[in-house]
């Protein structure tokens, strides 16, 4: 008798096991319902208005590869180039490609293709294939190149035709402007199948719909706006955030006119009450920036100030004699950017200054959301100014003092006033297994499975 | 100016003042009429605004009760009542309620006014609520919201938390805009607008119009700067544009909030367009019955005018025709009034003129008869009684001195025969004077006649029988050429040669002189002697037949003078004074008229000599 019990306890135990095991080992199936709300113009990576936006970055990831990868210190890994190596001077630099990889046609990859589609991203560059590697040439040392080849805007892609192709694990199936983007799955990438046979993407839904489409079950992976990560994590919905990876900032239009124009943007930058922006409308979702470039990311972000400096600021606009109303434009269809704006023109009034809040494209200040382009601090600061309009910094090296100097001088431009770091907030439901993000923030899809258990 | 046209002046202006005091009247009557009822329309117009004002508020006050005992305001209460709160955590909660709620304004406000949550400025949390009051009033009252771009008038309420220590306030509302406006039910031709105050002077940007017509608001903001400066009601006219059909008569109310503040005037437009059209109706109808009266007063007025001026005209020119000489002109008398009877009048008048003349000419006939006789007598007497003489002294020769018959026959015959050819001569002068010619016209050079005449006298008048008489010849060589019978002028100046002759027995000077008269119409031949001149007596009398102031003489010359310058349609007078000579001046008319139809040969005749 006691016997039979402890077969039977024995038994259920086993089984037990081997149904838990079953439910965390990776299965190949299912399609992965994905809602975003961006609305790519283009998949093309060279596409300059998509590749530098996280939604760019995200897609363009699934579907093509760059030569370079970098890690999470932002060190450049081998991807489609297995190895470099640059000439003294750092200005010709030779990728030696990875062999056995082709596009999703079929088609292999070969440096003819690459060069031309490096080109397509880099006029300015030359580059030329050379045997089974590219060869590059800059005009200037380019000590970086592999950090910037690592940029979602140097994916290789494979042009003409009908169709975009690249070397990604995903390839286009079905595409309806604006709305929606099937992904198949590339049963030949070099990097191993990924387990989800497709990819449905949801684009153009803001963060109310994506919400919505999520607790009706029609969406395994959504946006969360990062004002509502910290509400729906409570809520009990599963939330991943990621560190800052966005810059939220105030952008001049032009450069400061006269000294007393100076001292009026140093007023505001003072007025603004950073720790209010990111702990009430944002919930948590941000972090307050006094610098352009994350602390995580350079180290000495909290050497800049962020805290308001109310007295100071009205100190500062009573050196001028007279200051005249500052339009402010902002992302109408974000709406915590409308609330964001409204807040800093209160702030501003505090100080004596006048904001008056449009959606002109002509304003004299901007709310901007700055993607940061690069886990390479030089590469995402120089990433930035290009974004910006702005003289980009010369760094010839990446040590962190010559970076601070870079940002410095950044900031003392005073065409920028740095608000927030913003963290990505993913909602995902239980059966998304295996999600993590790339060191730059896009997505890998590719290693997500699909469990068969539902919540 | 004519009678006719003084008739229908009075006419016309009676009609014309007829018509304009009653246009006055109506107009003015119809202007107070619509007066009355713009206020009566505006009366009501305010009333259901107040109306729907009201029921609104009631609305209002009942939503934010149903906030304020919520779980919500609860929670959030004793948050604040637990010390300065999460405003993250209450961030969209204003927001939300208002949305199910179905309000434009919903701020949840700490004891201090401090914003822990706002619906309509989500960014303003931890900011004090600037209109805040805590002691409010229980019903809905108007209120100035703050808003990001500006402000806004809201109908709103407040209602307080007391959950722990400190009160939680819920201030809810409503905005006043087009809706609200658009809700009411306006009489036909009215229109209601609402200007919210919420700055100084005047912004069209703050005028809300439901009906959100084009033309700019400008011409309504004195009014508006009117009333914000007198907080009480106004009204004024408003031009829209230069045609006053546009016009619009706007009465404006303020509207006071909590602190008596001004916060909103309501204006009320009511459209003139039909009192506009009304009026020009009234002119219409005007203008067309005071044409059709000055009509009327011309048709009448000549009517009338005919009635009364033709009986006058007629007078007239009966009057005219007996100042012409027609005595015999009579006024028909159509009518028993005073113009009949002045008719009558004047045909008495003409009737007992002619009688009178008839006497006259009846009496001057028998003076004239009379006189004929008296000069017949005289004459007659004259060579009679030298014929009665030689009669009988041939009666007596034969009886006394038969010796003597003979030679007494012989000097009787020739004094017998004499003096029969002197009364021959007496008897054809008379037979000459009754059987004047009359006038054959042709064309006569006056001047040359005139010379003529001259030179027929000249001898005479340098005769050594008598002291020579200087003759003087003054002609006017631009005399024009007249239609004249120059045999009769001849004789007619001859005659008064010789009476001016004979007027100067002792010498003197005889002056024949041609002119025209002033107008130029007439020829005028004057002669003159230098006698003894004559009195104005014996000037009157001057031109009567057989009148002569001559111890001889028949006294036809003189009237036959007349009798050829009357058959010529001309004119003479005398002119004299004792001691001052006299002179005789006859005006001719052209007689254009009497010329011969052809006169060929163009020649001049002349009298003959």
């Amino acid at each position: 008798m006691r016997r039979s019990g402890l077969a039977l306890l024995v038994a259920n135990s086993l089984l037990w096991l081997a149904t838990a095991q079953a439910a965390t080992r990776p299965r190949y199936g299912g399609t992965l319902r994905v809602a975003m709300g961006a609305v790519p113009s283009s998949l093309d990576p060279a596409d300059a208005a998509q590749s530098g936006s996280l939604a760019g970055r995200n897609l363009s990831s699934l579907i093509f590869d760059t030569l370079v990868a970098l890690d999470e210190r932002g060190r450049p890994q081998p991807a489609l180039a297995i190895s470099w190596q640059a000439e003294p001077g750092n200005q010709r630099w030779q990728f030696k490609l990875r062999r056995g990889v082709t596009f999703q046609d079929g088609t292999p990859l070969t440096a003819d293709y690459v060069a031309a589609s490096l080109r397509v991203a880099n006029p300015s560059w030359k580059i030329s294939p050379a045997g089974d590697a590219v060869v590059t040439e800059r005009d200037s040392p380019a000590p970086n190149l592999p950090a910037e080849l690592a940029l979602g805007r140097n994916g290789i892609a494979k042009r003409g035709g009908t169709q975009l192709l690249g070397t990604g694990p995903f390839a286009i199936h079905q595409q309806v402007a604006g709305k929606e983007l099937t992904l198949a799955a590339y049963n030949d990438y070099w990097g191993g199948r990924p387990f989800a046979d497709s990819i449905e993407i949801a684009m153009g839904q803001g963060f109310r719909d994506q919400m919505l489409s999520f607790d009706l079950g029609k969406a395994d992976l959504i946006e969360v706006a990062p004002e509502q990560a910290h509400r729906a994590a409570t809520e009990g919905r599963r939330v991943e955030s990621s560190p800052p990876r966005e810059l939220m900032a105030l952008v001049f239009a032009r450069e400061k006119a006269s000294p007393d124009e100076g001292r009026l943007r140093q007023a505001l930058g003072l007025s603004i009450d950073r720790g209010a922006l990111s702990n009430v409308l944002l919930q948590g979702g941000g972090e307050p920036a006094g610098g352009v470039l994350p602390n995580w990311m350079t180290g000495y972000a909290f050497l800049f100030p962020t805290n308001a400096d109310v007295p100071g600021a009205r100190q500062a606009r009573g050196e001028v004699r007279q200051a005249s109303p500052w339009t402010l434009s902002y992302d109408a269809s974000d709406p915590v950017a409308r609330v964001v704006a409204e807040r800093i023109a209160l702030n501003a009034h505090d100080a004596g200054l006048q904001l008056q809040l449009t959606n002109s494209s002509t304003a004299d200040l901007r709310l901007l959301r700055l993607p940061i382009a690069s886990l390479d601090a030089g590469v995402a600061l120089t990433a930035l100014e290009a974004d910006l309009g702005l003289p980009q910094s010369k760094l010839s090296g990446r040590s962190p003092e010559e970076l601070y100097a870079a940002e410095s001088m950044l900031l003392q431009s005073q065409r920028i006033i740095s608000l927030l770091h913003l963290r990505t907030s993913y909602g995902m439901n239980a059966t998304v297994r295996n999600w993590s993000e790339a060191p730059d923030g896009a997505w890998r899809l590719g290693d997500v499975w699909l469990g068969a258990e539902k919540p | 100016m004519s009678f006719r046209r003084k008739l229908l002046a009075v006419f016309a202006l009676t009609v014309f003042l007829s018509v304009a005091a009653v246009t006055a009247i109506v107009s003015s009557v119809t202007r107070r009429a619509f007066e009355r009822a713009d206020e009566d329309r505006v009366a009501a117009l305010v009333a259901q605004f107040h109306r729907e004002f009201n029921r609104r508020g009631e609305d209002v006050v009942h939503r934010v009760q149903a906030i304020a005992s919520g779980d919500e305001a609860t929670r959030m209460a004793l948050a604040v009542s637990h010390g300065s709160p999460d405003y993250g955590a209450f961030l969209s909660v204003a927001k939300n309620i208002a949305a199910d709620q179905q309000l434009d304004f919903l701020e949840f406000v700490d004891s201090q006014g401090t914003i822990i949550s706002s619906a309509q400025w989500p960014a303003k949390f931890g900011y004090p609520e600037s209109f805040f009051r805590p002691a409010a009033p229980t019903d809905a009252f108007l209120r100035h919201e703050d808003l990001p771009d500006g402000g806004a008038l809201g109908l709103s309420a407040v209602r307080e938390v007391n959950v722990g220590d400190k009160p939680l306030y819920v201030i809810g509302g409503r905005r006043l805009d087009k809706d609200f406006l658009a809700g009411l039910e306006l009489p036909a031709g009215t229109r209601a607008l609402l200007y919210q105050n919420l700055g100084s002077g005047f912004s069209p940007q703050l005028l809300i119009d439901p009906l959100g017509t084009s033309r700019p608001p400008d011409p309504l903001a004195p009014l508006i700067q009117q009333v914000q400066q007198q907080r009480q009601e106004a009204s004024a006219l408003v031009h829209w544009s230069s045609d006053a059909v546009d016009d619009e008569t706007v009465h404006a109310i303020p509207l006071t909030g909590q602190d008596n503040q001004l916060l909103g005037i309501l204006l009320v437009g009511t459209s003139r367009r039909p009192y506009i059209g009304l009026q020009r109706h009234i002119g219409s109808a005007a203008l067309l019955a005071g044409a059709a009266g000055i009509l009327l007063a011309i048709v009448f007025s000549g009517w009338a005018a005919g009635r009364v001026t033709q009986p006058v005209e007629q007078l007239a020119i009966a009057a005219r025709e007996v100042a012409a000489g027609n005595w015999s002109a009579r006024v028909p008398v159509t009518s028993s009034d005073e113009l009949g009877q002045l008719a009558e009048a004047f045909n008495r008048m003409t009737g007992e003129l002619i009688g009178q003349r008839e006497r006259l000419v009846q009496t001057e006939r028998v003076a004239a008869w009379r006189e004929l006789a008296r000069r017949l007598a005289h004459e007659l007497k004259n060579p009679l009684f030298p014929l009665q003489l030689t009669v009988e002294n041939l009666v007596r020769a034969r009886q006394q001195s038969p010796e003597q018959f003979e030679e007494v026959f012989r000097e009787s015959s020739s004094t017998l025969l004499a003096e029969i050819a002197n009364l021959k001569t007496i008897i054809s002068r008379f037979s000459e004077f009754s059987r004047m010619p009359q006038p054959q016209f042709q064309r006569v050079d006056l001047n040359e006649l005139v010379r003529n005449v001259a030179r027929l006298f000249q001898a005479q008048l340098h005769s050594p029988d008598h002291v020579p008489i200087e003759c003087k010849v003054l002609l006017d060589e631009g005399l024009a050429v007249i239609a004249a019978d120059p045999e009769l002028l001849h004789r007619a100046l001859s005659n008064l040669v010789l009476n001016a002759m004979d007027a100067m027995p002792q010498g003197g000077t005889l002056t024949l002189r041609t002119r025209q008269n002033e107008e130029g119409e007439r020829a005028v031949v004057e002669i003159a002697d230098t006698g003894a001149g004559l009195t104005s007596e014996e000037c009157e009398r001057l031109f009567t037949p057989y009148y002569t102031s001559k111890a001889h003489g028949t006294g036809l010359g003189l009237a036959i003078v007349q009798s050829v310058v009357s058959d010529h349609r001309g004119k003479i007078s005398v002119r004299s004074q004792p001691g001052a000579g006299t002179t005789f001046v006859i005006e001719l008319p052209r007689n254009p008229d009497k010329l011969p139809a052809a006169d060929s040969s163009g020649s001049i005749p002349t009298a003959k000599s």
